[in-house]
């Protein structure tokens, strides 16, 4: 392990062109309990300038050790095509004595903006608030929201400076943001080294091979929310669960 | 200073760049401008259920009524709003960052704002400006504690009470409610007080004019009357409106054609990584 | 004297239907003396947005380099052009930023938002928002012209009638005012164009 040596400052490229603290960094992500994002029925292009007419709603869900939020759109008077974008994550508490209520692992950033990671929940909370702040100062300059684009790049911008100023980290998280505005429904992947990429299904963290292939299964373009919903579902208890047992947990869904 | 200039976007706070040429110009004898003021008549009471605001809808700019129909119930949070009274800028970005602040404190506490935690945070933006930022405000609201109603002086200082007026109809306003309140109004006589105490203003105050604003808050709920009374309609519009005959003498004329959108057709040749 | 007198301008916008005109006289003046007689007050932000500037003429073409500058950087950020609201709201923010040291400028918006709404707003010169739905007026004409708009603006105007009516509108009141009038600029601007015109005024 050549690199090691060049592991004790974060801003020291080894020999082989890496910065091995990021590396490190997204280790630290591959660990973390699972989440995954997926967006349903990419909108309708017709529906792109409606958005005026349309208001955006949250629905947060709690399943059994599944945390879950759909950002749906309705839009008013035109066909009621719902469709939106679902994040979920794993919710394992380290005993049973943990009061499960106190633990929320995915955060809401704005009305329609909300935000779920795999690896450290005390790195997320910093990202969390910064995001929040930045949605806010955006809103008070523009008297509009901030489009998932704007706020997903802020997010990554802060994370990159933490990956080339002194005396910091790197975070030790991966974000799915995920949300819904003027162009539709919306899913983002931040990483430590900051860099992002929009995706139609993603996950990360533990299993994220597995969670991903049966993503690839699963997904298709025209999928409504729901069946976002449950596919999600499915995802996270895949290998873990019996299919009756996921049967049990779909009807508690529903 | 030029480095000011590149710096997008603001973070907040005020820039002082301008200042030392504008005292300059006033030494010259050159006024300062007059900003747009809500002279404004503003009020708000409480009634058995919650709490009633209410404002007229006249900007002034010196003796000119600059808006007709302006706004001046601000919204805070989802269960409290705050009436707006002195310079317009002012009242507008006052409340404008202090519901900012509320709205990330509810995420941060996942809990509902206070109206105490409004009044505390506008009354210290407003003492740190030493009066400079000209607000005065009525501030209401329902929370977990029942319903509650403030006045915020320029200059930080605030009352509790359970009728207030503010602005330069407040006199005119206050003689209304000095005379007509009582304890556990209901809802229909607390709107009924409401509207007269504005009315009040509206016709005995120069600086308040045109149309009553209202905005009803009881427990978990808000109803946002705007323009609840129009007692001052428009009376002298003519059905025909001008029509001018003479065309107006044109020295040039330059047409430029706006260019459509072009649709760009999906499917193309993917682009070689 | 006021600041805003040093110059003088006038400056007013119109809703038509699906459409707005601006205008604004093109005099510009130190004092009682006419420097030059094709000022322009009246900018393009983009192709459906303009923005015009009264008061001291120095602090509206400064302002105006700024404004420039933030919505060129917005639409590299965003990749599209504001909404003749956002960018209200902007203008706004830059303004009120300055509350304590002001630009000595009172700015006119008009736009085509969403669905070719046409949009007008006007502020005083530390950022206070005015909407309308009929029409606004700035500079040191704003007296007559309220006067002229209010008897002489009807609803849902088409481009041609809205053209010859906010024409009249600031001729009329330009004629009443000493500090501003030398011809008019008048922009109409309608979902598939702009129409540019100079007026011929008086000249003294």
């Amino acid at each position: 392990m050549g690199d090691s040596q060049y592991s004790f400052s974060l801003t020291t490229f080894s020999p082989s062109g890496k910065l091995v603290q990021i590396e490190h960094a997204l280790t630290a992500v591959g660990s973390g309990q699972t989440s995954l994002g997926i967006k349903g029925k990419i909108n309708l292009v017709a529906l792109c300038h409606q958005c005026c007419y349309c208001y955006i709603e949250v629905v947060g869900m709690l399943v059994a050790n599944i945390e879950l939020l759909m950002i749906p759109s309705y839009v008013r008077s035109v066909i009621a095509a719902a469709n939106g974008v679902v994040i979920a994550t794993e919710k394992k508490l380290p005993s049973i004595l943990v009061d499960e209520t106190s633990v929320q692992k995915i955060q809401i950033l704005t009305p329609n903006i909300g935000v779920v990671y795999s690896g450290m929940g005390p790195d997320s909370r910093v990202l969390v608030r910064k995001s929040r702040k930045q949605a806010e100062q955006y809103q008070r300059l523009y008297k509009e929201p901030i489009p998932v684009t704007q706020l997903v790049r802020e997010t990554a911008t802060v994370m990159q400076e933490f990956t080339q100023s002194g005396g910091v980290r790197p975070f030790g998280v991966s974000l799915l943001v995920a949300g819904y505005d003027d162009k539709g429904p919306q899913l983002y992947q931040v990483d430590p080294s900051g860099s992002y990429f929009s995706w139609k299904a993603s996950a990360m963290g533990k299993n994220v091979s597995n969670a991903k292939a049966f993503l690839e299964k699963r997904y298709t373009d025209d999928m409504e929310l729901d069946d976002a919903v449950h596919t999600a579902i499915l995802t996270l208890k895949e290998g873990v669960l019996t299919p009756a047992e996921i049967e049990d947990y779909l009807q508690e869904v529903e | 200073m030029a480095k000011v200039e590149v710096d997008a976007p603001p973070k907040g706070g005020f820039s002082f760049d301008l200042c030392r040429r504008n005292d300059m110009l006033s030494k010259k004898g050159v006024k300062p401008p007059s900003y747009l003021k809500t002279g404004t008549t503003i009020v708000g009471l409480i009634f058995q259920d919650g709490v009633i605001l209410g404002a007229d809808t006249r900007a002034t700019e010196g003796p000119i009524v600059a808006d007709k129909n302006c706004e001046k119930i601000h919204y805070m949070a989802p269960n409290i709003y705050c009436c707006g009274a002195g310079t317009a800028a002012d009242t507008e970005a006052v409340t404008d960052t202090i519901s900012s602040q509320l709205k990330l404190h509810r995420y941060h506490t996942g809990r509902e704002s206070r109206v105490v935690t409004a009044l505390t945070l506008l009354k210290s933006h407003l003492f740190r400006y030493q009066g400079h930022v000209s607000a005065a405000l009525v501030l209401g609201g329902v929370d977990v504690t029942g319903p509650h109603l403030h006045t915020i002086y320029p200059h930080g200082s605030t009352d509790t009470l359970p009728f207030a007026t503010m602005g330069s109809g407040s006199l005119a306003a206050m003689a209304v409610f000095e005379s007509k309140y009582h304890e556990g109004l209901s809802k229909d006589e607390g709107v009924k007080l409401v509207c007269e105490a504005i009315c009040s203003g509206i016709f005995n105050d120069l600086g308040s004019g045109s149309n009553v604003d209202i905005c009803v808050i009881t427990k978990g709920q808000k109803e946002y009357l705007r323009n609840h009374l129009s007692p001052n309609p428009r009376t002298y519009v003519s059905s025909k409106g001008y029509t001018f005959t003479k065309k107006t003498e044109v020295l040039l004329t330059k047409i430029t054609p706006l260019k459509k959108l072009v649709d760009v057709i999906e499917g193309g040749d993917a682009m070689e990584e | 004297m006021s600041i805003f007198e040093y110059n003088g301008s006038a400056l007013v916008a119109m809703v038509g239907k699906n459409c707005f005109a601006i205008a604004s006289d093109r005099r510009l003046g130190v004092q009682l003396q006419t420097v030059a007689t094709d000022f322009q007050r009246i900018f393009k932000i983009h192709d459906k947005l303009f923005v015009g500037l009264s008061g001291l003429a120095t602090d509206a073409q400064t302002l105006y380099q700024r404004l420039v500058f933030r919505h060129k950087l917005y639409q590299l950020r965003e990749e599209r052009d504001m909404k003749p609201e956002t960018f209200a709201s902007l203008v706004s923010a830059i303004l009120y930023e300055k509350r304590f040291g002001p630009y000595f400028c009172q700015p006119v918006i008009a736009g085509l938002g969403d669905e070719d709404k046409p949009f007008i707003c006007t502020m005083d010169s530390i950022g206070a928002k005015e909407l309308a739905k009929d029409f606004v007026v700035a500079g040191t004409a704003s007296e007559s012209l309220y006067g002229a708009c209010e008897s002489m603006f009807k609803p849902d105007m088409e481009p041609e009638e809205l053209f010859e009516t906010i024409s009249q509108a600031l001729l009329s009141s330009v004629d009443r005012d000493c500090l501003s009038g030398w011809g008019g600029h008048v922009y109409v601007v309608t979902p598939t164009e702009v129409t540019e015109r100079i007026l011929k005024g008086r000249m003294d």
